[in-house]
């Protein structure tokens, strides 16, 4: 095993950046693949797309309806009939466990998408205007960054109100912030490239030079970031779960099911231990995930919260 | 001789109210004594040792008596001030005794007189006398701003004061409700606070409350604690034991059990129904509750929406399953209600309520032969608000919503925030909520002002005048067995016409920590600490 | 020099100005209405009114943000609705504090843990203590700190009984009760800084150590802990910084669940629970200092660049 095989992730916001300095043998041709060369990348894919299994076909493999009460079977510890127990309605938890999986990578999945679209157009005009238009961009990307995801979500929650749909919207919306950031970036980066200045000079549209040079630029980027912040996201919706302003009860929601169990925790801790081991999971896995294809295919580590 | 009659009125009155025959024993005499040794400053002061420590859950808005919504501050306001009368509960019976009063007396039937105790000063150290009673009443009958409670007095038209120690409060009807209205707790219309020290912080009152109570304020720092030091000049003998009293406010219950496990604090105000059983298993804590006057309720808007249609609201009223609804949103330990009369108010309550044919019960034929009736036969849909408030948040909701489906009725639980859900309620923004009134000692107080086809608090916008008219008929009646007839006919068309299913009657707990002795448990919801002490 | 941080300054007033203009008008846009929440059940329309007016809600939109604005600057951060509380008292004086403290323990304690256990595994690279570090740290910058938060309360708070729960005792009175209130949520709170400063150390450890100024220093036949502790840990110091400062975010977010779950009265339960109650002045109050705080420790870590590398001071 080389040293460039340690699966530590190296995400160095180093301000030298040499490139970490491997065997040069590794380096180019002849490379291992990603898989062999990561084992816990590999590990943590194998689980994530478990997850993703899990939630696709959740109607199939939860033994149970993840809302079906029964109060026979309040608070039933792990048994046969129940391998994660029961909550204090009498549901089933695996079963709720395996559907919060579909919550969870539906609102990681689809607000993120949100935050990445805002920041996407906000990055762009940013990073394309110039003048006062940039400045005031800037300042507005500045305003929304100084003020943390969790609480920029609380607020957005108290006017929309709570339900899976208004935490997609509410966590998107609080993620456009750091999204229009790393894309103003790139934009940025294209643009001392000349590409830009020379297209504008040579009169050709300016929606067509976006579109033709300074987007492929931008987006690939940012499909990385999208799957880097996919865990964060679920963090910030089960948060706002936990805190009780999140989605409505009785969906089986990793963050909500932590909450309800947390005051049986003395006799029942299977009610928040289960989905808080599913949700720990998941994170992890992502994360490890996304730090790998951060390195892989963005090497220069852009630095950036 | 009329003043006996007048007396013995008003103890029937009150007994009819109360329950059982004890009630305000010792009025017979045409005097009520104040408890043991009220009489002069007693010679033997407590000694004051060890430091309290209390989890307070719910939110606590004011110690302002006069403009407090809620109970969870009255909890701390009434070791803090006395009212003229209090609440007395010697493990069976509620009654009223007076507390800054040493005498209570009534003149004829609209005239109540009140001695009070001498020598009482304010923790600012004014004294407590008939000029500051009078300040503290005119403070809510016509004060400005306006106290929430000034309703209480509305009958009220004079206060005599008769020497610096005496006052007649003349009323324009007979007022039987006064004991309640005037007593330190649930009433809050009846403590006295002192004169100096609203006038030295107005509205700010509430942030430094000033009164004659076993426990001077001393400093409230925001979601972190109130805290309360003895008052070592308070007018009751050997009281109060503690030196210092904290009330940690807490969000989270459950933190609030694992400080109480942990020994961190003594005790609870308030114990969540849910983590009844945990407190129970935990050996060294002790558990103080019982069902109180209360009920729960499924309410459904009768001005709009589907449940305009009387049949579907019975069709809902007879498909709530109250047995699972016992066990599964109130952990076992509520009772199943039938009517509105809780158990507490004996002289009304029939304990043979389940096989009397009265009230609203479970019945899945009759419910969807009342569906059947219904305009709509097809699949209804409803929004149900629900919010993370109350005695055990979003489970009545979350019991109830299975059980409505199968009688074709979709309910869609919608998640909201305490503040909005409020907004909601009183502008009739809903299609079914579910709440709960609480602390009530009087049936009429349990169903007049909360679905009179004009009240304030009728959410669900029922309209029937001979509801009103009984209720009003049952006001001016004297006898408790033509009241009962009265408030038994006004419930029934309650029931009957279905703007509310009801479900439990619930018991109200709190926890102290097997060091703690003394605590007085009594069904009002208070936690007076006078008596406590620490091991 | 002076023209640039004038212009730092003029940026974070406009930024400043965006967010209180921001949060009002979004709280305005909310549901749920203070003057009901005062008043409780039991109440008459009258009393709403007059109420609503006395609150000075039934002015426009406009005037009520120039109101607040103006009396802001001043230093004059208005009284709560519910609580009736001096609004600057209780953001600035007590709930401030909190959530500085704490944010203070755990940025030590993960520097005081996160570095130490970088560098050992960076020292034992491709060690079995090295993968127990990369362990621990892929798990801590993952694991849901309220999850951890109720875990630490029920084992070491309840079942082993050997630090407090909950609650907030200022270790500038009482220096070592108020650290010891501050051991489990501290922990809570630093344990995804304590993985990533661990992460962040090793990695920019390993490739300091290739550089050759570490290689002479080796020649010169310095001990090997003056080689790593001295030039290789002073070498990482400005990444750690910057990464600090952009990470202050997720700091200021983590208080917001530590203080929930361990009863903390800071900024943070001070901001969820004025959001829940729209007391919107309060929430003003936490949001502005939120970003005043945000704002003034990145302007801070930029300030701190020439002294951590003498090359950018040289360079100017």
């Amino acid at each position: 095993m080389t040293a460039q095989a340690s699966p530590l992730a190296t995400k160095a916001p180093a301000p030298a950046t040499n490139p970490p300095a491997g065997p040069p043998k590794t380096k180019r041709r002849g490379r291992r693949s990603i898989f062999v060369r990561r084992p816990f990348f590999t590990v943590s894919l194998i689980v994530a797309l478990g997850y993703l299994l899990a939630a696709i076909f959740a109607p199939y493999v939860a033994p149970y309806d993840p809302v079906l009460q029964s109060y026979d079977a309040m608070m039933q510890p792990p048994t046969a009939a129940h391998p994660m127990g029961t909550d204090s309605y009498g549901q089933d938890i695996l079963s709720r466990t395996i559907y919060g999986a579909r919550f969870a990578l539906i609102i990681g999945f689809f607000s993120v998408i949100i935050g990445a679209t805002g920041g996407l157009v906000i990055g762009l005009a940013a990073g394309l205007s110039g003048g006062w238009v940039e400045w005031g961009l800037m300042r507005l990307i500045d305003s929304i960054l100084a003020l943390p995801s969790l609480i920029l979500a609380v607020a957005f929650i108290a006017i929309l109100g709570q339900g899976v749909d208004k935490v997609v919207i509410a966590v998107g919306l609080s993620m456009i912030g750091p999204f229009s950031r790393t894309v103003r970036a790139d934009v940025m980066r294209v643009r001392v490239q000349g590409f830009v200045e020379a297209a504008r000079l040579m009169s050709i549209p300016s929606l067509q030079v976006v579109w033709r040079h300074v987007l492929p630029n931008v987006i690939f980027p940012l499909a990385v970031q999208v799957t880097i912040r996919i865990s964060e996201a679920i963090l910030v919706s089960s948060s706002l779960s936990f805190l009780g302003i999140g989605v409505t009860p009785p969906t089986p929601d990793w963050g909500l099911m932590i909450a309800e169990g947390r005051d049986f925790v003395s006799f029942a801790p299977w009610m928040s231990a289960m989905p808080g081991f599913a949700l720990a999971l998941l994170l992890i896995a992502l994360s490890i995930v996304g730090d790998g294809i951060r390195e892989e295919f963005d090497p220069k580590g852009r630095r950036g919260a | 001789m009329t003043e006996t009659d007048h007396k013995k009125i008003l103890a029937e009155r009150l007994s009819a109210r109360f329950g059982r025959r004890a009630v305000l024993k010792g009025m017979g005499a045409g005097i009520v004594a104040a408890t043991a040794g009220g009489s002069f400053p007693s010679v033997a002061r407590a000694q004051q040792s060890g430091h309290l420590k209390i989890a307070s859950i719910k939110v606590i808005d004011t110690l302002d008596p006069h403009f407090t919504g809620f109970l969870s501050a009255i909890q701390i306001i009434n070791n803090i001030h006395n009212g003229l009368l209090k609440i007395v509960y010697d493990g069976e019976n509620v009654t009223f005794e007076p507390d800054l009063a040493e005498t209570w007396d009534l003149e004829d039937d609209k005239t109540h007189v009140f001695k009070l105790r001498e020598g009482v000063k304010f923790h600012d150290g004014t004294p407590c006398d008939a000029e500051a009673v009078k300040f503290s009443l005119l403070r809510v009958k016509e004060g400005e701003p306006k106290s929430p409670h000034a309703w209480k007095l509305a009958l009220l038209d004079e206060i005599e004061i008769v020497d610096p120690l005496t006052l007649k409060l003349h009323f324009s009807q007979p007022y039987a409700f006064l004991p309640v209205a005037l007593n330190g707790s649930t009433g809050r219309a009846g403590t006295i606070v002192s004169p100096a020290a609203v006038e030295k912080y107005g509205t700010d009152y509430g942030r430094n409350p000033v009164g004659t109570g076993p426990f001077k304020f001393v400093s409230w720092r925001e979601n972190d604690a109130i805290e309360l030091e003895a008052n070592t000049e308070y007018f009751e003998p050997d009281m109060p034991k503690l030196e210092k009293v904290t009330f940690v406010l807490m969000n989270e219950a459950s933190t609030a059990l694992a400080a109480l496990m942990s020994g961190q604090i003594d005790g609870m105000t308030d114990c969540p129904m849910q983590l009844v059983d945990q407190v129970e298993a935990f050996p060294k804590a002790n558990l103080y509750g019982e069902i109180e006057g209360n009920y729960t309720f499924l309410g459904m808007n009768c001005k709009k929406g589907p449940f305009t249609d009387m049949n579907l609201r019975k069709a809902v009223a007879w498909a709530l399953d109250r047995e699972t609804l016992v066990k599964q949103a109130y952990f076992g330990r509520a009772q199943q209600a039938y009517t509105p009369i809780s158990p507490p108010m004996t002289d009304f309550f029939d304990p043979d309520i389940a096989t009397s044919g009265r009230g609203q019960w479970f019945d899945l034929e009759k419910a969807k032969e009342f569906r059947a009736m219904a305009e709509e036969q097809g699949e209804i849909e409803v929004t149900y608000m629900m919010a993370e408030r109350g005695p055990v948040g979003t489970r009545v909701a979350q019991t109830i919503a299975p059980m409505l489906a199968k009688i074709g009725i979709k309910v869609n639980l919608e998640l909201i925030e305490p503040a909005t859900w409020v907004k909601r309620r009183n502008e009739g923004d809903f299609d079914l909520y579910d709440f709960e009134w609480v602390a009530d000692l009087d049936p009429d107080e349990t169903i007049y002002p909360e679905f009179r086809s004009d009240g304030a608090w009728n959410f669900c916008g029922w309209v029937n005048t001979e509801f009103d008219e009984l209720c009003q008929q049952a006001q001016v009646i004297l006898d408790s067995e033509g009241r009962k007839e009265l408030y038994y006919k006004a419930e029934d068309l309650l029931m009957d016409e279905a703007p509310i299913g009801i479900m439990a009657h619930m018991p109200i707990y709190k926890v102290f920590s097997d060091k703690v002795q003394g605590f007085q448990y009594i069904p009002a919801d208070l936690v007076n600490l006078h008596t406590v002490s620490l091991a | 020099m002076l023209v640039q941080a004038l212009g730092k300054i003029g940026q974070t007033l406009v930024v400043l100005f965006i967010v209180s203009v921001a949060t009002f008008g979004l709280l305005k846009l909310a549901p749920g209405d203070p003057v009901q929440i005062m008043l409780g059940s039991e109440y008459s329309q009258e009393a709403y009114e007059s109420l609503t007016a006395e609150m000075g809600l039934d002015r426009s939109f406009l005037v009520q943000y120039a109101d607040w604005a103006i009396n802001f600057v001043q230093g004059d951060w208005g009284t709560s609705f519910v609580a009736r509380t001096d609004i600057f008292t209780y953001g600035f004086k007590e709930a401030l504090p909190v959530t500085l403290t704490l944010a203070f323990f755990s940025l030590s304690f993960a520097i005081l843990i996160g570095v130490p256990l970088g560098v050992l595994s960076a020292v034992k690279k491709d060690t079995a203590f090295d993968a127990g570090s990369a362990v621990f740290a892929l798990t801590g910058t993952a694991f849901p700190s309220f999850l951890l938060g109720i875990l630490l309360i029920w084992f070491f708070g309840v079942r082993l009984g050997w630090f407090p729960v909950m609650g907030y005792v200022s270790p500038w009175e009482d220096f070592w009760t108020g650290i010891y209130h501050m051991i489990l949520p501290g922990l809570t709170l630093s344990t995804y800084f304590i993985a990533m400063i661990t992460r962040l150390t090793r990695a920019s450890l390993i490739e300091v150590l290739e550089e050759p100024y570490i290689a002479a220093a080796r020649a010169r036949g310095e001990p090997g802990w003056r080689v790593i502790w001295i030039h290789g840990v002073r070498n990482i110091a400005m990444p750690l910084v910057t990464i600090l400062g952009l990470q202050l975010g997720t700091l200021l977010q983590g208080t917001v669940l530590t203080e929930t779950v361990f009863n903390l009265p800071g900024i943070g339960q001070m901001l969820t629970s004025a959001v829940l109650g729209r007391e919107y002045g309060v929430v003003q109050a936490g949001v502005m200092m939120t970003a005043l705080l945000f704002i003034g420790v990145n302007l801070l870590v930029d300030l701190s660049y020439p002294i951590l590398d003498p090359r950018l001071r040289d360079r100017k």
